[in-house]
C-alpha cells in the first residue's frame, strides 16, 4: 500500500512541475519557485518507492506481484538486486528513477544558464510525467498485490503452516495432468484470511525466481547502463524544444552539447554490455545478431552519433559567420543560425522519440514471433499508454518544428569546393542516418507481417561501414571551409602507406578473399593511422583536445574487429569423448569430465584445451532450467591476443543409455535406429496380420514380423525378422544381410510398440565389444579472430565522447 | 551549400534503392497455413507447434535436427534443421522455423522457440482440498 501511494504523490508532484514550469515558461514569477519544489519532491518520492521496492525484495515480500513473478529467496544478493528490473514494472521503475535524477543534474544545469530552466524542465517534466503514469497504480505498478488478479501459486512456494488451516482448503486445487497441487490467491482469499484473523502476508515464502538467462554479472550491469542512457536522452529532445519554444537556435546547441556526448557515450556502453552479455551467456557465437531488442537500442545511439557531428558543424559555422561573405547587416548576422540548424533539432526530437519507439517494439508485445527476448504482452491498456506516450512526443516535436518553420529557413552560404571538413562530417552523419534507417526498417518489418534476414542488415551495413572508416580518416585531413587537394593528398600520404600495409598484413594473417572486407579493411586501417598520427601530435598539448580522436580510433579499431569476427570466424562441431584428445584449428581438446557446482544444479564440462605447452581450461555450462523447465546451454571461451577459441556445449551422453544394450541386443522403437557393425538398423513398422491376433488369443498357431530397413555402404535393404508360434513353442526366424555379414533376430516385443532385437555376425565372429562406453560430449567450437578489438574499440570510443563531453561541458557556459 | 543536398541526395537515393531491393530479396513472411508453405518455394517464417507424439531425431554424424511440426489445423510437415537441437524445445508452446519447403521437407535454417514462463500453460486444474 505505502509504496503505491508514494507513486501517486510522485506522480502528482510530477504533474504540478510540469504545469508550473509551462506557466513559469508562460511569464508566471511566481509558479517557478513550485516547479522547483515540486520536482524535488518527486524525485524524492522515486527514489523512496525505489528503495521500498529494493527492501521488499530483499526481504522477500512476496505479496508483491511483482517479486512474486521475478524474485526468489535463494538468490544471492547481487541477483536480488537484479530482480528489481527483471520485469517490466521494475524496469520501468528504474528508467523513471534515473530520469529523476538526471532531471536533478539539469535542473542545477539549466538554472545557470539564461533563461534555460523553465523551458527545458517543462519539457523534461513532461516526459517524466509520462514515465510516472507508467509505473503508476493505473498501469505497471511494481506494487500491485498478488491478490490483486487472480492466480494460482504452487504449494511448494506457500507458507506451509498456514497451509492447513481450514478455511484454506476451499483454495486448493490440482492439475489433474501433472499431479501438482496450487493455491487460488485472489480476493476472496484475502477476506478469508481478514475474516480468520489471519495476515496474507506472510502466505507466500518463495517466488518463481530470476530467469536464469539473466543470472549474471553482465545482466546486473548492463540495464542500468542502457536505462542511464535512455534517461539521458530525454534532455537532447528538451533542449530542442525549448529552442523552438523561444525560437532561438544559437545558444542551444553549445548548452546540450555536453548532454548529447554524454547521452551517446553511455548507450553506446550500454550496448556492448549487452554484446558482451549475448556472446559469454547466450551462446548466440556472436556479439550482434540482429535481434529486435538489441536493434531497437541501436538506432536511437546512431541518430545521436549523427546529432553530435551535425552539432560540430553548426557550432562552427556560426563562429565563422563573423566573417561571413555574404553582407549582413549586424542584428541579421547574430540571429543567423547556421548550417544545419532544422537538422539538429530534428535528430535531437528523433533521438528520444526512436528510445521511445524501442520501448514501444520492445514491451508492446507488438514483435511477439520476431525475438527470443521480446518481453510479454503486457495488456491493450499498456499498449495503447506506450502508444500516446510515443504520439504524444512526436506530435510535440512535429507540431513546434512545423510552427517554427519559416523562421528556422535561412540562406546559407555555398562552399567553394568539395574538400571541406563540412561536407565530409555531413556525408559522414548521413550514412550513420542511412544504417539507423535500414535498422528500423528491418525490425519493424514484424508489424506488417514481414520479416528480414540477417543478410538484409549484414550486406547493406558493409558498404556503410566503408564509407564511415574512409570519412573518419579524411574528414580530419580536411580543414573547415576549404581544403587545397594537395594538402590533402600530401597529409594522408602516410596513413594510406600505413594503411596499405596493414591491409596487406591481415589479408595474409587472416587469409581473406573477400573484396569488400579487403576494402573495409583498408578503410578502417586508414582512419586508425589518420587518427593516431594526429593524437600523437596533441597528446603533448591540449589533451582535452583528444576526445574526438580517440573516439574515432575506438571506431576503426572496432570495424578492424568486425573483418576479423564477421568475415574469418571458423566453426566446427567436435564430439569430445572422455579422455580422448581431439585436434581442431591447432589445439588439442580433451574432455575431462564434468563437475557439478551451485548445490549441484548446474554442471562444468571441463575441456582441457592444449596450445603447444600452455594448458587451459574451457569450462562450458549445462544445465536443466526449472525457470525455462529447459535445457539451459552457456558457452565458454579463452582469449587470446590475436582471437577467442569460442566453445558451446550442444550435447552429453554419459554412456548409460547405451550401456543396457549389451553390446548385441537392442530395444527399438518404431523409427528408431542403431548402429552395429557399421550397419544402420532402423525399425520400420510390424508386420501383424488381421488373424494372428484372433490365433494368439485362440492359442493356434500364429506369426509375427518386424520390418526392418538395414543401411549398410550407402545401400539400403528391407529386410524382416520373424517370431513364428508352432504348437505352443516359439521360434524366431532371423533375418540375413550377407554384405554385411549380419543377422539380425526379434528376441522380444513390447506392449509400448518396440522390439528388443538380437544382432550378430553371420560367419559367428565374435562381436568386438568396446572395452567400456565412453562419455562423449558434443560441442562446436569456433576461433574468432580480433574479437578484442571489438570490445576495445567500442570502449575506447566511449572513452573519447567522455573526454569530449567534458571538454564541451567547459564550452557550454554561454558568454 | 546546394553540394550538400547533392551529396545527400545521392547517398540516400542509392541507399534507398538497395534497401528496398535487399527487402524484397531477403523478406520473409510468417506464414501460419502449412497447406501454403507446400505450394511456396520462398522462404518463410512457418509458426505452429511441434507434434511431441512423433518425437525427434538427431542425427548424428550429419547433425541434423528434425522434428514434425503441425499448424492450427493440424496440418504436419517435416522439419529438417542443420544443427543443434535449440534450449528449451522439448516445453515451447509454438516453434517458429526459417526455411523452405521442398521434396516434402521444410529444410530451416532457423528454430526460434517459444517458451511458457514457469506456471504458465493450460493447466487442468480442479478443485482438490487437502
Amino acid at each position: 500500500m505505502v509504496g503505491s501511494v508514494i507513486l501517486t504523490f510522485a506522480l502528482i508532484a510530477g504533474i504540478t512541475s510540469t504545469v508550473m514550469y509551462f506557466l513559469s515558461y508562460k511569464g508566471n514569477n511566481n509558479a517557478l519557485n513550485i516547479a522547483r519544489i515540486s520536482y524535488h519532491a518527486m524525485t524524492i518520492f522515486v527514489i523512496a518507492a525505489s528503495a521500498l521496492l529494493m527492501y521488499a525484495i530483499l526481504n522477500h515480500q512476496y505479496y508483491y506481484k511483482y517479486i512474486y513473478n521475478y524474485s526468489g529467496t535463494d538468490l544471492p544478493f547481487g541477483l536480488k538486486m537484479t530482480t528489481f528490473y527483471a520485469g517490466q514494472e521494475g524496469s520501468f521503475m528504474l528508467w523513471t528513477l534515473f530520469t529523476a535524477i538526471t532531471g536533478v543534474f539539469l535542473q542545477q544545469y539549466t538554472t545557470k544558464r539564461e533563461d534555460l530552466e523553465p523551458r527545458v524542465m517543462a519539457v523534461f517534466t513532461l516526459a517524466m510525467s509520462f514515465l510516472l503514469l507508467m509505473v503508476s497504480p493505473l498501469l505497471k505498478n511494481p506494487f500491485a498485490y498478488i491478490w490483486s488478479v487472480d492466480d494460482y501459486i504452487a504449494v511448494q512456494n506457500i507458507n506451509a503452516s498456514l497451509l492447513n488451516l481450514p478455511f484454506m482448503q476451499n483454495f486448493l486445487f490440482s492439475d489433474n495432468s501433472t499431479g501438482q497441487t496450487y493455491v487460488k490467491i485472489g480476493a476472496d482469499l484475502k477476506a478469508a484470511f481478514e475474516s480468520n484473523g489471519y495476515s496474507i502476508t506472510s502466505l507466500i515464502v518463495q517466488g518463481k525466481g530470476l530467469n536464469p538467462l539473466l543470472q549474471n554479472f553482465w545482466m546486473q550491469i548492463h540495464p542500468p547502463i542502457l536505462f542511464v542512457g535512455f534517461a539521458l536522452a530525454t534532455v537532447p529532445f528538451a533542449f530542442a524544444a525549448a529552442a523552438l519554444m523561444k525560437n532561438e537556435y544559437k545558444n542551444w546547441i553549445k548548452q546540450s552539447f555536453p548532454w548529447v556526448i554524454a547521452t551517446t557515450a553511455i548507450l553506446g556502453l550500454a550496448i556492448m554490455l549487452g554484446g558482451y552479455w549475448a556472446y559469454g551467456v547466450l551462446g548466440w557465437g556472436g556479439y550482434w545478431g540482429w535481434d529486435p531488442v538489441e536493434n531497437s537500442s541501436l538506432v536511437p545511439w546512431l541518430v545521436a552519433v549523427a546529432l553530435v557531428h551535425t552539432m560540430l558543424i553548426q557550432l562552427k559555422s556560426m563562429k565563422k559567420n563573423q566573417s561571413s561573405t555574404i553582407n549582413l547587416s549586424k542584428n541579421e548576422d547574430s540571429n543567423r543560425i547556421g548550417e544545419f540548424g532544422k537538422t539538429n533539432l530534428v535528430l535531437a526530437l528523433l533521438t528520444y522519440i526512436l528510445v521511445l519507439y524501442s520501448t514501444f517494439l520492445t514491451r508492446s508485445g507488438i514483435l511477439g514471433d520476431a525475438s527470443v527476448h521480446s518481453f510479454t504482452d503486457p495488456g491493450a491498456t499498456v499498449y495503447l499508454f506506450l502508444v500516446i506516450f510515443i504520439m504524444t512526443f512526436i506530435l510535440l516535436g512535429l507540431g513546434l518544428m512545423i510552427f517554427r518553420w519559416k523562421h528556422l529557413s535561412q540562406p546559407v552560404e555555398d562552399y567553394k569546393n568539395l574538400l571541406n571538413r563540412e561536407l565530409a562530417l555531413f556525408t559522414g552523419a548521413v550514412a550513420i542516418l542511412a544504417s539507423a534507417i535500414i535498422i528500423i526498417a528491418g525490425t519493424s518489418a514484424p508489424i506488417f507481417g514481414q520479416a528480414v534476414q540477417i543478410e538484409f542488415y549484414s550486406s547493406l551495413n558493409l558498404p556503410i561501414g566503408i564509407i564511415i572508416g574512409l570519412l573518419n580518416g579524411l574528414s580530419l585531413l580536411f580543414k573547415w571551409k576549404e581544403t587545397k587537394g594537395q594538402d590533402v593528398i600530401k597529409k594522408s600520404l602516410f596513413s594510406v602507406g600505413a594503411a596499405a600495409v596493414l591491409t596487406v598484413l591481415i589479408i595474409f594473417a587472416a587469409d581473406i578473399s573477400d573484396f569488400m572486407m579487403i576494402v573495409l579493411a583498408f578503410s578502417a586501417s586508414f582512419a586508425l593511422f589518420v587518427n593516431a598520427e594526429i593524437a600523437y601530435k596533441i597528446i603533448k598539448g591540449n589533451k582535452m583536445m583528444l576526445g574526438a580522436y580517440v573516439a574515432h580510433i575506438g571506431i576503426a579499431l572496432f570495424l578492424l574487429g568486425v573483418v576479423g569476427t564477421a568475415g574469418f570466424t571458423a566453426q566446427q562441431s567436435i564430439d569430445l569423448p572422455k579422455d580422448e584428445p581431439k585436434e581442431a584449428f591447432g589445439y588439442t581438446m580433451t574432455f575431462k569430465g564434468y563437475t557439478p557446482f551451485d548445490n549441484g544444479k548446474k554442471y562444468a564440462f571441463n575441456i582441457e584445451v592444449k596450445k603447444g605447452n600452455s594448458v587451459s581450461q574451457v569450462a562450458p555450462v549445462m544445465f536443466f532450467s526449472e525457470y525455462n523447465n529447459g535445457l539451459m546451454r552457456e558457452p565458454d571461451y579463452m582469449s587470446e591476443l590475436r582471437h577467442d577459441l569460442y566453445i558451446s556445449p550442444l550435447g552429453y551422453e554419459d554412456g548409460g543409455a547405451e550401456a543396457h544394450n549389451h553390446g548385441n541386443e537392442v530395444m527399438l522403437g518404431k523409427g528408431e535406429s542403431t548402429s552395429f557393425e557399421g550397419a544402420k538398423i532402423t525399425f520400420a513398422s510390424f508386420d501383424f496380420p488381421k488373424d494372428a491376433m484372433n490365433s494368439m488369443m485362440a492359442g493356434q498357431d500364429f506369426q509375427l514380423g518386424a520390418k526392418l530397413q538395414v543401411e549398410f555402404n550407402g545401400k539400403i535393404n528391407e529386410v524382416e525378422t520373424l517370431l513364428r508360434n508352432e504348437k505352443g513353442e516359439t521360434k524366431r526366424i532371423p533375418a540375413e544381410i550377407t554384405d554385411a555379414n549380419l543377422k539380425i533376430e526379434m528376441s522380444n516385443l513390447d506392449a509400448s510398440g518396440k522390439v528388443n532385437l538380437l544382432l550378430s555376425k553371420l560367419n559367428g565372429a565374435q562381436v568386438e565389444q568396446p572395452a567400456s562406453v565412453k562419455e562423449v560430449l558434443s560441442v562446436e567450437a569456433s576461433v574468432k579472430p580480433l574479437i578484442n578489438l571489438v570490445w576495445l574499440g567500442v570502449f575506447v570510443t566511449c572513452l573519447g565522447f567522455l573526454v569530449a563531453g567534458i571538454r564541451r561541458m567547459k564550452d557550454s557556459y554561454f558568454a | 551549400m546546394k553540394n550538400k543536398y547533392i551529396f545527400g541526395g545521392i547517398v540516400i537515393g542509392v541507399f534507398l534503392v538497395l534497401m528496398g531491393f535487399l527487402f524484397t530479396q531477403t523478406n520473409v513472411k510468417y506464414e501460419h497455413d502449412f497447406t501454403r508453405i507446400e505450394e511456396s518455394t520462398r522462404t518463410v517464417k512457418a509458426t505452429g507447434a511441434w507434434v511431441k507424439e512423433r518425437n525427434y531425431q538427431v542425427d548424428k554424424q550429419k547433425r541434423l535436427f528434425s522434428f514434425y511440426m503441425k499448424d492450427a489445423m493440424g496440418k504436419e510437415i517435416k522439419v529438417i534443421y542443420a544443427g543443434a537441437i535449440p534450449n528449451n524445445f522439448e516445453t515451447a508452446t509454438s516453434v517458429v522455423v526459417t526455411g523452405k519447403y521442398s521434396n516434402g521437407v521444410f529444410y530451416a535454417s532457423d528454430v526460434l522457440t517459444k517458451c511458457p514462463s514457469k506456471y504458465e500453460g493450460n493447466m487442468n486444474i480442479q478443485q482438490s482440498g487437502m
